[in-house]
């Protein structure tokens, strides 16, 4: 037996975590069960020598996606105004639901009539798949997107339907995605945070933290907020004569006392780590801001995100963020467009056509820019971008002439780009109503192990024990979704 | 991977032990089968911590004494029918039960009796008594369908198991009589059974005898050391009596001892010095302080409700004061359990008491969930799992959709707890009183409290799969079933009650002083807070899935103990305090040595290095500074937090108010715990997440907390601070500003060379300070700089 190999059988989740942290030994953090019986098969090479939590590790399996832009549409769009084409809407338009049609009246509200999209659907790219006129730029990237219209979920309401499409249950206190595969994955740049949310400045989601938190995992893992302008994340900076020159000197100093400290004392593997924490820091105070400075890029990429123009500027700048922190090696983004509540959102009970008009003007034209940026670069194929909202709208009205939906957790669309997924293709089915997903239905479980899985995690084999129990992203329910994998 | 001994009794069966990297073992397991397929491990037994081995064939020699164990393959078939408990039963048991027991037995057949047997199931009989060949049970397992795979992964059974079950049924299936077998009778090596040691009886052994008297100050150093000297350990010395005094004040108060204490103690020659100083922590008020948190963390404790709208709980607060006082006046913990769980229900009720039933509303809250009656079962859900975890180190909660899959905790035993909380306020109503009773049902103003809401409730029904659309048998509200000896329903309550007493119930059997868990999981904390590390390693989980007891002849004994002293824990506190054990060192004069033998430390050959936890961090830079403000008890102040922290929060209506700077000064556990916006200074250091029970928190070392105390304006605060007192102590000159620096901070003075490098700090700082010429306070700057560093360094966050 190697002497510095680890054996996490048996370790409690302390000392998994304190090794992690201190790096006394290698890591090892998939099941306690290994495929063949018992013992823990070692899902990640045995680096020699100390590591972080954080340090890269390889995938369980070989796959293209090494990272995840996720386009967090907050408030629930319609997808039958964009992405699921319901014509026979239009036949039924005026006539309220069938009655075998059964389902939750989320927040009791006034339940109206079938009603039609609001704008018009246009075939796209040589897939010709339907996009609607709300998306008229991404409709040019047809060809690129895998369209899956049979997403459904566990919670009509925002506030645990937000913390289930983040962490596969309803109720707050579980990891969430980005933490998964940090804790999977690790993360390639050391001087950046592995994880990072950005979020629409109108606010955060409802439920707040829990929608980014690591859960019962360490706080390693969990997303950090990160501003798109001047310091990205909190404690950058001192006060103004803590100059990087006299900041400097106060961590070589510190170095030192520190050595003096651990000279006499042995096992100081974690006073050591705690030194090199130091270093980090102090380069992460410089990278941070070098990866949300956008001067560097050239006028006519900034004006095809749209920045500087309204009312693109905000998510232009996110989604240009993102791809920076994506070239520099961060694992998981998230961007939120819509902040606090209501029609701030793309919650629209009030009017689709008012709400879906202006989010979808916000971020038609960033998200296009994203992905041609992405494909210049040749970073498409290597980075896995999802757009999708916590749950769809209801193919009916909130009243007579009422021109807003309520929410519909039971079909809405979710889609896929990038590294491994087919492109130009449409998945599963509404019914003819845009109601409930009917065939090739995908609960929010199986989009979480596509994900996982397109980027070489098995989502069964990536565990935390905690409490008793080995627990995972997608728990008892989730498979992958193999059709819409190259 | 670990290194797997397999040793060959004689016997039939073979023992399996895993040895985790070079130290102790970590499962032991007697293995029924054979090794080359690979099919692992029957019967976990509860035994004693072998000790160490440098090597090997060390090991194997050691385990060889210990139980006997003959180098020999298995003795040749015997043509006798092979005997029914110890060879055919496990097998069943082991291979057959999980699927093919009474409820919902697979394919209709049930192997728990020789009739069932016989009678079959949907593919006819199981067995043709003499006729091993014409035997489904035998041609199904055969034929590699039985047991199904897992997951991709074959089940065979090794050859051996196939051979005793061929010849038991050639002879007859002999079958004792009225014998059924329950997949919970007995541990294997996949799950737990009832005989799974931290469900057996708390054993009243006498502390080893040792004849090392200078190694022995008192029964826990015994136990210590005989299970370090079984290994060829010796203890480390002593620590210096500087790291003593700061080891036991941060353990016990959550605070540092200033220069002058530090001093006194190191001076003190009188024989007590060391128990005076135990004493007067133990009965300082900041004990409870300390330990509140640590049981704060165990119950979910936040002052909001989560989700959406995170509304506040008033009085939380009230709670935590309850907890802090009830530790503070030793309240037995026998006490301590019965007003928590029905503090409402007591015969003495009192204010006091129904404020500790605020244990049961701590949780989160979800005033729009997806579906308000499905929400019942989650609410449910939480409080059998608080109530499981923190008492009796148990995760029932496993339990709630199927029999548990480590432990013997069946679904009936889920919803025998959930039943006792199923009277309280848990279905839908004016979410206004946030899951809680209204003030006159629970007879109080001002208080989170909980009480039951009628003496006569529905009956709850088990739930199927966890279904609510399908409900089965009706379940009366009891304890485990796993307490065999113990194991009841609740006695209904006299007619005319307004309240079931069903929880009552459930405290008093949880107090019971013959439930073999409560005492054992409550010293194991307490060891744990002192040592670092509990004698059972897993303190919310003392099932399969836990880990062993290291010590289990002292963890009985403690558990004794404190049953024995009327469940006052200072006494118990005192005596882990006035080992030998807590005083040792961190360092041992041989460590690279059982650095390689014993790793993990869990024989206790040294004293554990511990990183400050985010309130004794943040309140020893309070205390140092001399801005702590130690004022008790109350609401709870509201931090300031960063402006980008805020903007996570979706409600700008709920905008976060901190309080006057002037109260921000509090001790941590004084601090407003908003669970959508937990303060991330606290977080960062690892604070619990306040929404499952936390026995134990995470500790992390990253750049996040390097950033914090760098440049947090806290941080910063605080160094200004340090600096300001050490110009008001007079100090005259740059060397005397060093040293009071030092003292301050880290309650002692500088060596030679550390004063030096810190005048060469001030002098760097200064110049460059000034070199700005817009700052007229280099000096001050330069000071608060080498305050900032003293702060930031590790001796201040590590604890030796």
């Amino acid at each position: 037996m190697k002497k510095n190999q680890s054996f996490p059988c048996g370790l409690t989740r302390r000392e998994l975590v304190w090794d992690m942290g201190a790096g006394f030994a290698g890591l090892a953090l998939t099941s306690l069960l290994s495929k063949d019986g018992f013992f823990t098969r070692q899902a990640f090479a045995n680096a020699e020598g100390p590591q972080n939590p954080l340090a890269p590790r390889p995938q369980h399996f070989p796959a293209k996606a090494t990272s995840v832009i996720f386009l967090m549409m907050n408030g629930a769009p319609s997808q039958v105004d964009t992405f699921d084409y319901k014509p026979e809407l239009e036949k039924y338009a005026g006539l309220t639901m069938p009655e075998d049609k059964s389902y939750i009246n989320s927040g009791g509200r006034k339940v109206g009539y079938l009603t039609p999209a609001w704008r018009n659907f246009h075939p796209g790219g040589e897939s010709g798949l339907l996009i609607s006129d709300y998306f008229p730029n991404l409709r040019k990237h047809a060809d690129k997107l895998c369209v899956i219209n049979s997403c459904h979920t566990d919670s009509h309401a925002h506030g645990s339907a937000l913390v289930a499409m983040n962490t596969g249950k309803t109720f707050i206190g579980r990891p969430s995605l980005g933490s998964w595969c940090t804790y999977g994955l690790g993360t390639e740049n050391q001087s950046l945070p592995g994880y990072v949310v950005m979020l629409d400045k109108r606010g955060g989601p409802i439920s707040g933290e829990p929608n980014w938190s690591s859960g019962f995992m360490p706080s390693t893992f969990s997303g950090t907020l990160f501003r798109p302008i001047g310091d990205p994340i909190l404690d950058l900076k001192g006060p103004k004569h803590m100059t990087r020159e006299a900041q400097r000197s106060q961590i070589d100093f510190l170095a030192k006392i520190n050595e003096e400290h651990l000279s006499s004392l042995p096992g100081r593997q974690e006073l050591v780590s705690r030194v090199d924490s130091y270093e980090l820091a102090y380069r992460m105070q410089a990278e941070a801001p070098e990866a949300v400075d956008i001067t560097k890029e050239t006028p006519e990429t900034l004006s095809m995100y749209g920045i500087g123009q309204e009312p693109t500027d905000e998510f232009g700048r996110n989604c240009l963020v993102a791809r920076r922190l994506v070239e520099r090696g961060v694992r998981f983004v998230q961007l939120y467009s819509g902040g606090g509540h209501l029609e701030e959102t793309w919650d629209a009970h009030e009017s689709i056509e008012k709400n879906h008009g202006q989010h979808g003007a916000e971020v038609d034209q960033p998200i296009a820019a994203l992905l041609t940026d992405l494909v210049q670069r040749g970073m498409l194929e290597e980075t896995l971008v999802v757009w999708g909202g916590e749950f769809g709208r209801m193919p009916f009205s909130e009243g007579k002439d009422a021109p807003g939906r309520n929410h519909n957790p039971y079909g809405f669309t979710m889609w896929l780009a990038g590294a491994g997924v087919r492109g130009g293709m449409q998945y599963g089915k509404t019914d003819e109503l845009g109601f409930e997903a009917v065939e090739n239905k995908v609960h929010l479980h199986d989009i979480h192990a596509t994900i996982l899985h397109l980027l070489g995690l098995d989502h069964e084999e990536l565990t935390y024990f905690h409490q008793g129990r080995k627990e995972s992203l997608t728990d008892v329910g989730g498979g992958v979704i193999r059709d819409v994998i190259l | 991977m670990g290194t797997t001994y397999v040793a060959r009794p004689p016997d039939t069966i073979r023992a399996l032990f895993t040895i985790d990297s070079n130290d102790t073992v970590l499962r032991s397991t007697v293995l029924m089968t054979r090794n080359q397929n690979k099919t692992i491990i029957l019967l976990v037994s509860y035994m004693k911590s072998f000790g160490t081995s440098p090597s090997g064939n060390a090991f194997l020699i050691i385990l060889s004494l210990a139980i006997g164990v003959a180098p020999n393959t298995l003795a040749a078939e015997r043509l006798t029918a092979p005997d029914f408990e110890r060879e055919i039963a496990p097998i069943i048991v082991r291979r057959c039960l999980e699927c093919h027991q009474d409820r919902d037995p697979s394919g209709r057949l049930v192997l728990t009796t020789r009739s069932s047997m016989l009678k079959g199931g949907r593919g006819g009989p199981a067995i043709v008594s003499g006729d091993s060949e014409e035997s489904y049970l035998i041609s199904r397992i055969t034929s590699g369908e039985m047991p199904p795979e897992i997951k991709g992964v074959q089940q065979h059974l090794p050859d051996n198991e196939i051979t005793l079950l061929r010849r038991w049924i050639q002879a007859g299936a002999p079958w004792p009589e009225q014998r059924t077998l329950d997949l919970f009778e007995a541990t294997t090596d996949v799950r737990g059974g009832r005989d799974w040691w931290s469900l057996q009886p708390v054993i009243e052994a006498e502390p080893p005898t040792m004849n090392r008297a200078d190694l022995v100050e008192n029964p826990i150093d015994a136990f210590v050391l005989a299970a370090l000297e079984q290994a060829d350990l010796e203890p480390a010395p002593l620590a210096s009596k500087r790291n003593q005094i700061r080891r036991i004040y941060y353990d016990v108060i959550g605070l540092p001892p200033t220069y002058e204490q530090v001093n006194e103690f190191v001076s003190d020659e009188r024989e007590d010095a060391w128990e005076r100083v135990v004493d007067e922590l133990l009965n300082s008020p900041q004990f409870g302080e300390r330990w509140a948190r640590h049981w704060l963390d165990l119950v979910r404790f936040a002052e909001t409700s989560g989700y959406e709208r995170d509304q506040v709980k008033t009085n939380a607060w009230r709670y935590r004061d309850w907890v802090v006082n009830a530790l503070n006046d030793d309240m037995p913990y026998d006490r301590f359990v019965l007003e928590q769980l029905a503090g409402d229900e007591l015969p003495d009720r009192s204010e006091q008491t129904v404020i500790a039933t605020g244990f049961m509303r701590l949780g989160t809250w979800n005033d729009e969930p997806n579906d308000a009656q499905d929400y019942k079962y989650e609410r449910l859900e939480d409080l059998v799992h608080v109530t499981s975890s923190a008492f009796l180190g148990l995760t029932v909660k496993c339990a709630r959709c199927h029999d548990h899959k480590f432990d013997p905790i069946l679904q009936e035993d889920y919803y025998r707890i959930a039943a006792t909380f199923w009277p309280g306020p848990i279905e839908p109503r004016d979410a206004n009183l946030l899951g809680g009773p209204t003030v006159s049902e629970l007879g109080y103003e001002n208080i989170l409290g909980w009480t039951d809401l009628t003496g006569s409730p529905p009956p709850i029904h088990l739930l199927k799969q966890g279904k609510r659309d399908k409900p089965g048998e009706i379940v009366e509200a009891g304890s485990l079933s796993a307490v065999a000896a113990l194991f009841k329903s609740f006695d209904p309550p006299p007619a005319e009650a307004t309240s079931t007493t069903r929880r009552l119930q459930l405290a008093r059997w949880i107090i019971d002083k013959k439930n073999p868990l409560t005492a054992r999981v409550l010293v194991n904390r307490i060891w744990q807070h002192h040592f670092g590390a509990g004698l059972v390693r897993t303190p919310n989980n003392f099932g399969f899935r836990g880990d062993l007891p290291t010590h289990p002849g002292l963890l009985d004994w403690l558990a004794s103990e404190i049953v024995r002293g009327g469940w006052r824990m200072k006494p118990i506190h005192k005596q882990l305090l006035m080992s030998r054990t807590y005083r040792q060192s961190v360092a041992h004069p041989r460590h690279d040595e059982y650095q390689l033998r014993n790793a993990s430390n869990k024989l206790l050959w040294r004293s554990e290095r511990r990183r400050l936890d985010a309130e004794a961090l943040r309140d020893s830079m309070l205390l140092v500074t001399g801005e702590l403000d130690e004022s008790r008890g109350g609401p709870s102040f509201r931090s300031t937090v960063n402006s980008n922290a805020l903007k996570g929060l979706s409600r700008k209506d709920a905008a976060w108010q901190a309080s006057p700077m002037s109260q921000q000064r509090r001790r941590s556990l004084y601090m407003f715990s908003q669970r959508s916006l937990l303060l991330p200074f606290m977080t960062s250091f690892n604070f619990s997440d306040t929404i499952s029970p936390c026995g134990r928190r995470d500790v992390t070392i990253s750049p996040t907390q390097a950033l914090a105390l760098l440049n947090n304006s806290f941080s910063h605060d605080r160094s200004t601070a340090l600096a300001n007192r050490v110009i008001e102590s007079a100090a005259a000159n740059p060397a005397e500003k060093v040293r009071m620096t030092w003292r301050i901070s880290l309650g002692r003075m500088p060596t030679s060379r550390e004063e030096q490098l810190s005048l060469n700090h001030l002098d760097e700082q200064r110049e460059r300070f000034k070199e700005g010429e817009t700052d007229p306070q280099s000096e001050f700057l330069a000071l608060a700089s080498l305050c900032h560093v003293l702060l930031n360094s590790n001796e201040f966050i590590f604890v030796d």
